[in-house]
């Protein structure tokens, strides 16, 4: 359909393909490990080991493996990389291993808190007064970017980067502002996706403001006490659909529909009626021309908090009804900036093998919500148009739509 | 697409008000460093603040109560701007607004005490109210609170060029979605723990002035503010142009990257707002200048306003648009081969020129 811009002309739309993507996350190095993973439902959520976590309230998190992200180090400059940049090298190298020859002309990535922990290294090095040996190299690490940079460098990439920092929602408004880009025609190819690395700073705060759980996280449960925080990295390469498919390129999905909104009730808090969710869906859904009849599955933001998923489930009901939902940080924690590109990936990954993922740790679903939940068990269906959700602090809310691949 | 600039407002050591910082920078006036101690290590260090008086007609909104004052120049920037573009284009429709933030070091200042008591006694006494305040977004949520703003709000983050491509961004949201404005707002505190983090970087001097172009550098001072842009398709200035550039991966590097963004850009008439901030950014500029623009009148407002990172890009901004505006350019003192008292500028056109201290180059080019 064209698109009317803001000076009242009609604008043809390019569709946009999805040609490769990367996946580094709780659930696996890589796509396939990532599908299996889902199959099989794994609780990927495990004692916190890289800082002190005995005074906090929650003690777990979804943790990517150090041993996997060193082993493909390479040398003595690889070894002063931050992890986030580690994991945004290895997302990014196996989204080259399908697509070598992908330029990207423009990479938006989501992220929250770059190289965080490199901050507090030297924070503490500065409040013990000694260690500052390595603070140079902290602080040239540190910056939100430098991952970004760092992981294109790795494969000879030197596109402009814009980061965008929209709290949790910053992984679904990268891949939603790089959809754009692409529909318009102003771009051919958009490299896109998020990071983030765990760190103590953000753990602490999240369980400052008590929104982390001691149990396990249960997302739209009865019983739900909080969200556990993730971390890991996804990219995603777009590219117009008509190129991508005169060229030949294999196409993972189709990416229709975006939606942002802003939602002022408070900096942390959603508006209890679900509004800043329901405007990001409904304009997702006007952007794919869609209705929400058509879609199959929604991987929720779901992080289990109590205002988060009454909010969210709200706005869900009353705009889908019974479609099936699940929140796959049940299985993985919340990556923040990440979560939004990982959820993604899972979108794409569910849309390829015909399956529901699970929202695992089910126990009494909350009634108030009368939502249909794929508890506990993923299971197979048959399933066209999923979306899916990020909301985040500052009230920032984002939904992006994925379509199965389909010829043009 | 048409893409011009509906109303500027800028936050700065030399004072607020559009009219009133332009007219101290064609003087000549220097802002005023003032010392900065690390309580830990017992250092001093220099900063250009923005004077406290500034701020004392910001709307009494719930959001800015416990609001950093990173977000309260924002604020104050942004509130200017749409006023001046109120004045100038009329009445703006705030749900066809969209808002991009252009980030830096965000709130380091409630990072640093929510930290530090993290540090000090143990997780459990973080502090509830300093968390969300530490997220880089949390300016950006209180203008849009503010405002009322309830569509898109995006906050990017990068180094000294994010305000380019933030306006990069604001442009390619003004094509693509079914808006009349967007305005973008750049903005940085200063803080200790940001002053002993550049200096151990070995771009920081201790005390003013900055000598911009010098070969071997000498250092920047660290400044703090806030710059808005109001973009939309009325206004007196055009942005011609925007290219956001790409990311070197060593100093030699980025005098290319700059070069191919002048090269781009180029034009005979056109004068250059450098980002040249008393480090290598300098040398970095001036090859690329002598490379294509040899003839070109440059100047950089670092030396008078100091290195703001987040809110810089738009600092220059506003500088180019004035120039084209007032026809002059302020003195540049004490600046290598570029040092000249105040000129006339006569072409009609700016080039807006960043290299970031973290690997990111961009530029822009405006005219009338």
């Amino acid at each position: 359909m064209p698109r009317i811009n803001g000076l009242g002309v009609k604008k043809p739309q390019a569709r946009v393909a999805v040609v490769a993507a990367g996946v580094v996350s709780p659930l696996g190095f890589g796509l396939s490990e990532t599908l299996a993973a889902l199959k099989t439902n794994k609780d990927c959520v495990s004692p916190v080991t890289a800082f002190e976590v005995t005074q906090c309230r929650c003690k777990t998190a979804g943790q990517v493996s150090d041993h996997h992200l060193n082993e493909q180090l390479d040398g003595r400059k690889d070894r002063r990389l931050h992890r986030a940049s580690r994991m945004m090298v290895a997302a990014l190298g196996e989204l080259r291993t399908q697509e070598r020859e992908f330029k990207p002309e423009l990479t938006i990535i989501g992220t929250t808190s770059g190289g965080m922990s490199f901050g507090q290294d030297y924070y503490r090095a500065l409040h013990r007064h000694c260690g500052l040996r390595r603070s140079p190299q902290w602080i040239a690490n540190y910056p939100p970017q430098k991952p970004v940079v760092d992981a294109q460098e790795a494969f000879g990439i030197s596109a402009p980067c814009q980061i965008i920092a929209n709290a949790c929602a910053s992984g679904t408004n990268a891949i939603g502002h790089a959809f754009e880009c692409v529909r318009s025609g102003n771009y051919q190819r958009v490299l896109t996706g998020g990071y983030d690395a765990l760190s103590e700073l953000v753990f602490v705060g999240f369980d400052s403001l008590q929104a982390s759980t001691p149990e396990k996280c249960r997302p739209f449960d009865r019983d739900r006490s909080g969200m556990v925080l993730g971390e890991g990295a996804a990219v995603l390469a777009l590219e117009n659909l008509e190129s991508a498919s005169a060229r030949g390129a294999r196409i993972m999905a189709e990416i229709i529909g975006y939606g942002i909104s802003t939602d002022n009730y408070h900096l942390t808090q959603p508006d209890p009626s679900g509004s800043g969710p329901r405007r990001a869906m409904e304009r997702a859904l006007l952007s794919a021309d869609c209705s929400a009849d058509d879609v199959d599955y929604i991987n929720a933001h779901g992080t289990a908090t109590i205002f988060n998923d009454a909010a969210e489930g709200e706005a869900i009901r009353e705009l889908f009804g019974q479609v099936s939902v699940s929140s796959t940080k049940s299985m993985i924690g919340h990556s923040l900036g990440a979560a939004g590109a990982i959820e993604a990936v899972v979108c794409l990954l569910a849309l390829q093998a015909q399956l529901l993922p699970a929202n695992i740790n089910s126990r009494n679903p909350d009634e108030n919500l009368k939502l249909n939940i794929v508890g506990n068990e993923s299971r197979a269906a048959k399933i066209d148009i999923v979306l899916s959700n990020s909301f985040g602090f500052g009230g920032t809310n984002a939904s992006v739509l994925i379509q199965k691949a389909t010829t043009i | 697409m048409s893409l011009r600039i509906a109303g500027m407002g800028w936050v700065t050591p030399l004072g607020r008000g559009l009219n009133s910082v332009w007219e101290r920078l064609i003087r000549g006036d220097e802002a005023t460093a003032q010392p900065i101690s690390d309580p830990i290590s017992h250092r001093r260090y220099c900063a250009f603040r923005v004077p406290d008086e500034k701020l004392k007609d910001l709307p009494l909104h719930p959001r800015l109560r416990r609001a950093s004052a990173i977000s309260r120049f924002a604020a104050a920037a942004g509130l200017d701007a749409l006023a001046q573009a109120r004045f100038a284009i009329g009445e703006i429709d705030l749900q066809r607004m969209a808002l991009v933030f252009a980030i830096s070091n965000g709130g380091v200042i409630y990072t640093k005490r929510f930290y530090h008591d993290v540090v000090e006694s143990g997780a459990q006494s973080a502090s509830p109210l300093l968390f969300p305040e530490t997220v880089f977004n949390a300016p950006a949520s209180h203008l849009a609170a503010i405002l009322g703003i309830e569509g898109a709000s995006y906050t990017i983050v990068g180094d000294g060029v994010v305000g380019i491509l933030a306006a990069k961004m604001a442009s390619d949201l003004l094509d693509n979605e079914p808006l009349d404005a967007c305005l973008i707002v750049g903005t940085e505190e200063a803080d200790w723990l940001l002053c002993d983090a550049y200096h151990k970087w070995r771009v920081l001097k201790k005390e003013p002035p900055i000598e911009l172009f010098h070969n071997p550098p000498h250092g920047m001072i660290l400044s703090e503010g806030a710059g808005a842009v109001l973009l939309a398709r009325k206004g007196s200035t055009q942005v011609d142009a925007i290219d956001p550039g790409g990311n070197f991966s060593n100093r030699r590097e980025a005098s290319e990257i700059v070069r191919r963004i002048l090269h781009h850009l180029a034009v005979d008439d056109g004068c250059v707002v450098a980002s040249a901030n008393g480090t290598f950014v300098d040398l970095a500029e001036a090859t690329a200048m002598e490379k294509e623009l040899p003839q070109s009148v440059v100047y950089s407002p670092k030396r008078a306003l100091g290195e703001s990172v987040g809110a810089s890009a738009i600092w220059q901004t506003i500088v180019a648009a004035e120039a084209l505006q007032t026809k002059q350019l302020p003195p540049m003192l004490d600046s290598g081969p570029y040092t000249r008292p105040g000129v006339d500028v006569s072409g009609g056109r700016a080039i807006v020129l960043s290299c970031g201290l973290n690997q990111q180059v961009a530029g822009l080019r405006l005219s009338i």
